[in-house]
């Protein structure tokens, strides 16, 4: 059995993981590039969100590369993604590839419906070698986002641009690589002494920017323009609060007992937004009034025709909490240098904002000088 | 008395009688909003993101203008109506968004109906919504049960006298036909029967589908909508096409589109907004059956506030020579 599993950001890292350890084949499917998203563009409805568009593409590509099992997400109760199987089912098969696909219910099925499916797609491995394999799995994951958070300080602030985003990469490649715990932990301990060493600007004082919105568009870099590298290049620290890592932690584990750590968000979100519409439109609106305080500004990600996120968009401006928000739209039209653009322009105003608020420019003049 | 407000878009269709009822049960009286026109929607798009789907902006337009014609205006927030189904987020957030976009309406009556957290809850919901007129729990559940038996019969009407939410409505309230002289245009014998599939706030709304069911009869074809099939024979098709419903108005695109398809009909036209998020998907699988079968035509008009009437006349008179020409030559055959 050859499965494969659609991109998001570095999920891949798991799943592999997970299948070495259960001796299963698993396909990666080639990194997300123009052509990806042109394939999944072709074969989707015109009115489809980006996230369907790749994983489509995604799910082709792997299925060109011999892959006849494909894990897709889905689920109850969210927006469009519980419906995408049924659409993608349908058009792998007008396209005439004889796959077998399995979804993977995100909301419903929590960690014991993720289980009985791996164990279904290992051929019956028993419980404790699956156990074994998740938990390794998930433990890469954690390091991968440990990494990453350190790099989101680093980008910023660091004296010869581009370092963090080398070092992370390196640092992807060798968590992936990695076997056993011992070198994981390793591979981890290193890479963020050597981020916290690269040498930085200590004087200055980076913008703070907010990264919320969409889940997909959020974690997949190709969907979103690398905007968070893009940002770190304009010297502006980003905070996101949305990692993997945290998701699958509580939405598999914590939440069946009734832990929670978006209710901090929810109940910042229930004066202007009071249930949940699906999606991730009350985060939107939550990470909006919890953070106006201490943020600069906010970057709001969401796919096109995203239908939570339109509410979300809807209702933020009208919030007392007030704080810059910028909305980007993510789709197959849109080109990066508007995107750009657009956020050169957002942090000029946040630049000019500070300045006028603090009358203590230092940190902003060197920033300024920098670019 | 206090009036309540019900914005004449969305879900007015589907449920505008049984509302009415509970409302003035419980001695309120109910106001709705005119037709959609114009100004309808060129208030409503003014005041939403540009994203926001047409049926939206057309409801925020019905709110506004209800501001100061009534003390509260109902919205109700509709998740859920059989188990493991779910709705559109617009659905979910309507009152939320209406309340952040029209600062100025008078207060909003609010009702969440989610089947999937019980019948308690439902029942919790209903009262919390009576509450509002009177605290007796038992004229609250009169009025709620009159106002099912209406729903009841309203649908009963529909499927067994073959008529739109549009004339029942009417009958109901007691007003005389709009147009009663109007099916008499229609030839006797139709033409053609076409099915006109999708949510009833696009089918019956005349401004924004540019009186596409009073055209389609001009040009003497019997027209089918979703309410005219019995509930059985709508969720018969949903099964046979998807399995098990995931959207809460599953069956009136998918459900009637795929019964349609196999019965009865020479043609179906599907109508959807630009940017709706279960239609993209439901009208897919409406096309790629269609394309499996190669039997009945099929056609996917969408519409938003930019479309053009022309540009809607031009693709129906196009369908229709289409199946006319289908026909011609399936007789020709046949001689």
């Amino acid at each position: 059995m050859r499965v494969s599993t659609p991109h998001m950001g570095n999920i891949f890292i798991p799943f592999k993981a997970i299948f070495k350890k259960l001796g299963v084949e698993f396909i990666m499917p080639p990194t997300n590039t123009q052509r990806t998203l042109s394939l999944g563009a072709r074969y989707s409805p015109e009115g489809l969100c980006i996230p369907f568009k790749m994983t489509l593409g995604n799910l082709i590509e792997a299925a060109d590369k011999g892959a006849d099992t494909l894990l897709i997400p889905g689920g109850d109760g969210i927006c469009r993604l519980g419906y995408y199987g049924k659409v993608q089912e349908q058009v792998l098969h007008n396209l005439g590839y004889d796959t077998e696909v399995i979804q993977i219910g995100v909301s419903e099925q929590k960690f014991l419906g993720l289980m009985s499916i791996i164990r279904k797609v290992s051929g019956d491995a028993p419980w404790h070698r699956i156990i074994s394999a998740i938990r390794f799995g998930l433990s890469k994951l954690a390091s991968v986002d440990r990494v990453e958070r350190v790099v989101q300080k680093v980008r910023p602030v660091e004296l010869v641009k581009g370092t963090a985003n080398q070092l992370y990469s390196h640092a992807i490649s060798a968590i992936d690589k990695a076997d056993d715990y011992d070198t994981l932990k390793r591979v981890e301990v290193d890479y963020i002494n050597r981020l916290e060493r690269v040498p930085r600007d200590e004087q200055a004082q980076p913008l703070i920017v907010g990264i919320t919105g969409e889940f997909y568009v959020l974690l997949e870099p190709f969907s979103s323009f690398d905007i968070e590298q893009e940002l770190g290049r304009l010297g502006v620290e980003v905070r996101r609060s949305t990692f993997v890592s945290e998701w699958t932690k509580f939405s598999f584990f914590l939440n069946p007992f009734g832990i929670n750590e978006k209710n901090r968000i929810h109940k910042a979100a229930r004066p202007y937004l009071k249930r949940d519409i699906g999606g991730d439109g009350w985060e939107s609106v939550g990470e909006k009034v919890l953070h106006a305080k201490e943020y600069d500004g906010i970057v709001h990600l969401a796919p096109f025709t995203c239908m939570p996120e339109i509410i979300a968009q809807n209702i933020m401006p009208s919030t007392r909490e007030k704080i810059p928000v910028l909305t980007i739209l993510c789709d197959e039209q849109i080109a990066k240098a508007g995107v750009l653009t657009r956020l050169e322009a957002f942090v000029d105003l946040l630049i000019r904002k500070r300045r006028a608020h603090s009358g203590r420019p230092q940190g902003v003049a060197a920033q300024e000088s920098g670019r | 008395m206090t009036t309540i407000g019900i914005p004449r878009a969305l879900l007015y269709y589907q449920y505008y009688p049984m509302w009415k009822t509970f409302f003035e049960h419980l001695g309120a009286e109910v106001v709705t909003s005119g037709p959609t026109s114009r100004t309808t929607l060129a208030k409503g798009t003014a005041r939403v993101v540009a994203d926001t789907c047409l049926p939206v902006k057309v409801f925020v337009g019905h709110v506004l203008s209800l501001v100061d014609k009534c003390d509260y205006i109902f919205i109700p927030a509709i998740r859920s109506l059989k188990s493991r189904t779910y709705n559109c987020a617009k659905f979910l957030g309507l009152p939320d968004m209406t309340r952040a976009v029209v600062p100025e309406s008078p207060p909003i009556l609010e009702i969440e109906i989610d089947v999937n957290r019980g019948k308690r809850y439902l029942y919790q919901s209903v009262y919390g919504l009576g509450r509002h007129f009177s605290w007796n729990p038992l004229r609250v559940r009169e009025a709620a049960t009159a106002a099912m038996e209406t729903l009841i019969s309203y649908r009963g009407l529909m499927s067994e006298s073959r008529l739109t939410p549009l004339q029942t409505i009417d009958d109901i309230t007691g007003i005389p036909r709009r147009k009663p002289d109007e099916p008499s245009i229609a030839p006797a014998t139709p033409s053609a029967t076409i099915a006109v599939i999708g949510h009833a706030y696009l089918l019956y709304d005349e401004h924004v589908n540019y009186e596409l069911i009073q055209r389609l009869e001009q040009y003497g074809a019997r027209v089918l909508t979703p309410e005219m099939l019995t509930e059985h024979e709508r969720e018969a098709a949903v099964a046979r096409l998807v399995g098990r419903a995931y959207w809460t108005y599953e069956e009136d695109v998918v459900g009637a589109g795929g019964h349609y398809l196999r019965n009865e009909v020479d043609g179906v036209i599907g109508i959807m907004a630009f940017g709706c998020g279960p239609d993209s998907l439901m009208m897919e699988i409406l096309r790629r059956e269609a394309g499996n079968q190669q039997t009945t035509a099929f056609m996917c008009i969408t519409l938003e506030e930019h479309t053009s009437e022309t540009g809607v006349i031009t693709r129906l008179e196009a369908f229709l020579d289409m199946i006319h020409r289908r026909k011609r030559r399936r007789v020709a055959l046949c001689v």
